[in-house]
């Protein structure tokens, strides 16, 4: 038999996922629900003898669904067929919003599900101006009525040990205006087994997605034919729905002066001060931004000399071969790679986290949304374009707390634009190559140029935004309205199981599709199709017999290269290059930078003879690279490879391009598909190869 | 007499009765999280060149945020209170 399914339902900001923490202690994963991106919270509790599965269900206010998430809920509590249909429903509310709770309570019922109902965070029930008669409570709604204050785990036991509960017969309290009769009477014979509560929400739903295309015709015509439209019944449905609660509550619950939002009041007074909020905002951002770099540095240095030791103490103990280069440079390094974004991940969503946790994220929204609307992102699409500047992966997780489908997918599609940390270096080096040193009203233009690059990803990101908000459709219009709640402080719990979640997701979702890439281009770069890759000493000293033992070691790895399949890879793509003022050298390059931006400067090393390890802030060693690069001529043009023309057109490339496999790997995770991921690719590679090519025709 | 105001051109502390919510305009979801006609409503906040509004609903003692752009959808009578 298979374990009880116990699902919580409730609205956003009732401590519903405290509540789950709490049942579930650390028996829980995150996945996503079949083939969407919205997050599945799943786990279990052993209690009564038997082991329960408890759903976290994605917060919401109604069974009428207006985006994804709610969706979700409809389909699971309206569809009996679902895997994941509970056997019973928790429905949490906290003493705020008591009255929103009892009606989704009433509609969860009324569709068949038995439910219980919490009052979460009952310490807060005097604060917040309230007293409720349980009995009188218990009776109106037929069920057991539990208390709980999730933040010190009071009234957790008792409702786990209720889990066993059903309520008995629930009648419903309902009843349909006789405008509307009629047409339930005609649905009603399309679904004879369902009750009337369900036919109706299949009446006031444009698109239910689980009846069948004939089936939801059906509906319509019914609707069509009455002259009303879905939002009508679900208008009638929630303002009688209102009216009745209006008239009942009274005898259940009295309520006074609410002293939280006093106090909740007085704070935003300034966070909302139309002056002092955004100064405010922007000074958490810097904070938050400047923790994110300052904390994360050390570790991150640690983690890469780590890895580094751990990769010369596997080489000392492996014998030399193919097989000990694949483990400490295709597989160790590759891990290496992905377990460098850990830190940075993880205070990322500690602070944004605390945002949430404390309530401020919604105030975020309310100062960001007039910016951001016009290019159809949402106010919250702040977050994940700021954390660009630093690095695209966590900053596409952290999209994950915009609700609204379209504009989340935007936020993650344009979020790569942003300058990331990993294109300064290729920035500086290239700078410093074709840009001259020298000043322009007192500004260096170097620095300018840089600065410049900055603005044109902030400025690429919102004029794509503008366009794919033209482009993508959406099932759910658009407009906004949330929730300012309360200020309190945050549950420590919550924080630690969100970033846990975060972490490991990134961790080993987007760790096997890095790894494995990381794995392909070492192959690509350890292997070459003939003889000049395996016995390089040789054809060199052919060439050039008279080279010294200290720049044979050194031809020989860019020899090596050069015979590779990457290196013959990039001479193959020189022809695609060549327009943007490419050789096959800057080829190869651009193939191995795929793995990420960073590396081009290490590959132009190898390409150019120096050792892997140039160190850019060593200004002896970049001196030598520049030097070699600036030396350098392109056999196609005869001109230095790297002039302004090229050097711009190469600076444009890493702009825009999508040269960064975890991008893409997390990309694909977070959308659950690699539509959207190749889309992105392809319109990122595709902007950059048009800017770089008609600069550098430009400037030829 | 009870005169009709479209609620985003209410000013930061006015308080208002909300009449009526315009059906075709806005879905649901505004009556579902409180916005009812018979509401009082006050102005709390307004974010700068026609950001969001922050209405606090009496009713049901909760802080809402809406666009200004749906508030304009949303009738209301200020001297009924």
């Amino acid at each position: 038999m298979s374990n009880p399914i116990i699902a919580l339902l409730g609205n956003p900001n009732v401590g519903k996922t405290s509540v789950f923490n709490r049942i579930t202690k650390l028996n829980q994963h995150v996945g996503n629900y079949p083939g969407i991106t919205v997050e599945k919270r799943e786990g279990t509790v052993k209690a009564n003898g038997k082991t329960y599965s408890i759903i976290d269900l994605p917060g919401t206010y109604t069974l009428f669904p207006t985006s994804l998430d709610e969706d979700i809920v409809y389909q699971i509590l309206g569809n009996k067929e679902n895997k994941s249909h509970p056997d019973l429903v928790v429905v949490v509310s906290e003493p705020n919003n008591l009255k929103r709770s009892i009606i989704l309570y009433q509609q969860a019922r009324e569709l068949g599900v038995p439910a219980l109902f919490v009052i979460n965070m009952i310490d807060e029930a005097k604060g917040k101006g309230l007293e409720i008669d349980y009995q009188k409570l218990e009776q109106y709604l037929n069920t057991k009525v539990y208390t709980t204050d999730a933040r010190n785990g009071h009234g957790i036991h008792q409702l786990i040990e209720a889990f066993d509960e059903r309520p008995g017969y629930y009648s419903s309290k309902f009843t349909i205006d006789s405008r509307f009769v009629p047409a339930l009477e005609e649905a009603k014979k399309l679904f004879p087994l369902q009750t009337e509560y369900q036919t109706w929400q299949y009446l006031a739903q444009e698109d239910v997605s689980f009846l069948s295309a004939d089936q939801r015709l059906a509906l319509k015509n019914i609707r069509s034919t009455h002259g009303f439209t879905a939002n009508d019944l679900q208008r009638w449905e929630s303002i009688s729905r209102n009216k009745q609660i209006d008239k009942e509550i009274d005898a259940i619950a009295v309520r006074k002066e609410n002293l939280h939002l006093t106090k909740t009041n007085k704070i935003d007074k300034l966070l909302l001060h139309p002056v002092m909020g955004y100064i405010v905002f922007f000074a958490i951002l810097l904070i938050i931004f400047q923790l994110v770099f300052i904390l994360a540095t050390p570790i991150m240095d640690w983690i890469d000399e780590s890895f580094a030791s751990l990769v010369d103490l596997v080489a000392g103990i492996l014998p030399e071969g193919p097989i000990s280069n694949l483990i400490t440079q295709g597989v160790l390094s590759g891990i290496g790679g992905i377990v460098i974004f850990v830190p940075q991940i993880a205070i990322l969503f500690i602070l944004i986290s605390l945002m949430e946790e404390t309530g401020y994220m919604s105030r975020v929204v309310f100062l960001m949304d007039r910016w951001l609307r016009p290019y159809g992102l949402n106010g919250k699409s702040v977050i994940p374009l700021m954390s660009g500047i630093g690095c695209a992966v966590p900053a596409i997780m952290s999209a994950r707390n915009i609700e609204n489908t379209k504009e989340r997918l935007i936020t993650m599609l344009v979020t790569p634009f942003m300058t990331c940390s990993a294109r300064l270096p290729i920035y500086v080096v290239l700078i410093s190559l074709v840009i001259p040193n020298e000043t322009f009203l007192g500004f260096g233009i170097q620095g300018l140029t840089l600065a410049l690059l900055y603005v044109l990803g902030v400025v690429a990101a919102l004029a794509s935004a503008w366009i794919l908000s033209k482009i993508v459709k959406t099932k759910h219009r658009s407009f906004l309205i949330f929730e300012l709640p309360s200020y309190k402080a945050p549950d420590w719990r919550n924080v630690v199981t969100n970033v846990w979640d975060k972490t490991s997701g990134f961790l080993f979702g987007a760790g096997k599709i890095i790894l494995s890439m990381a794995i392909v281009l070492w192959v690509l770069g350890s292997f070459g199709p003939n003889d000049k890759f395996y016995n390089p000493e040789k054809y060199i000293l052919e060439a050039n017999p008279t080279i010294g033992e200290d720049h044979l070691a050194e031809e020989v790895a860019s020899y090596k290269l050069e015979h590779s399949f990457l290196g013959y890879i990039g001479m193959g793509i020189e022809p695609i290059v060549e327009p943007l003022g490419y050789d096959w050298k800057m080829g190869i390059g651009l193939v191995s930078s795929f793995a990420a931006r960073e590396v081009f400067v290490a590959t132009m090393a190898t390409v150019y003879s120096l050792g892997e390890d140039v160190d850019i802030e060593d200004d002896a060693q970049k001196e030598t690279l520049l030097t070699k690069m600036k030396s350098e001529i392109n056999r196609n043009t005869g001109l230095p490879a790297y002039n302004l023309a090229s050097g711009v057109s190469l600076l444009l490339f890493y702009a825009f391009a999508m040269q960064c496999m975890s991008t893409i790997a997390i990309m694909k995770r977070e959308t659950g598909s690699w539509k959207w991921t190749l889309i992105q690719t392809g319109m990122m590679t595709g902007l950059a190869y048009i800017v770089a090519f008609l600069a550098y025709q430009f400037l030829k | 007499m009870q005169k009709s105001f479209s609620l985003d051109t209410l000013t930061i502390g006015e308080c208002a009765r909300i009449s009526e919510v315009n059906a075709t305009e806005l879905p649901s979801k505004f009556l579902e999280m409180g916005l009812l006609p018979g509401c009082l409503v006050e102005i709390k906040h307004k974010a700068p060149f026609n950001g969001p509004i922050g209405l606090h609903i009496h009713t049901s003692n909760t802080l809402i945020a809406i666009r200004k752009s749906e508030a304009y959808h949303i009738l209301v009578e200020k001297n009924s209170l």
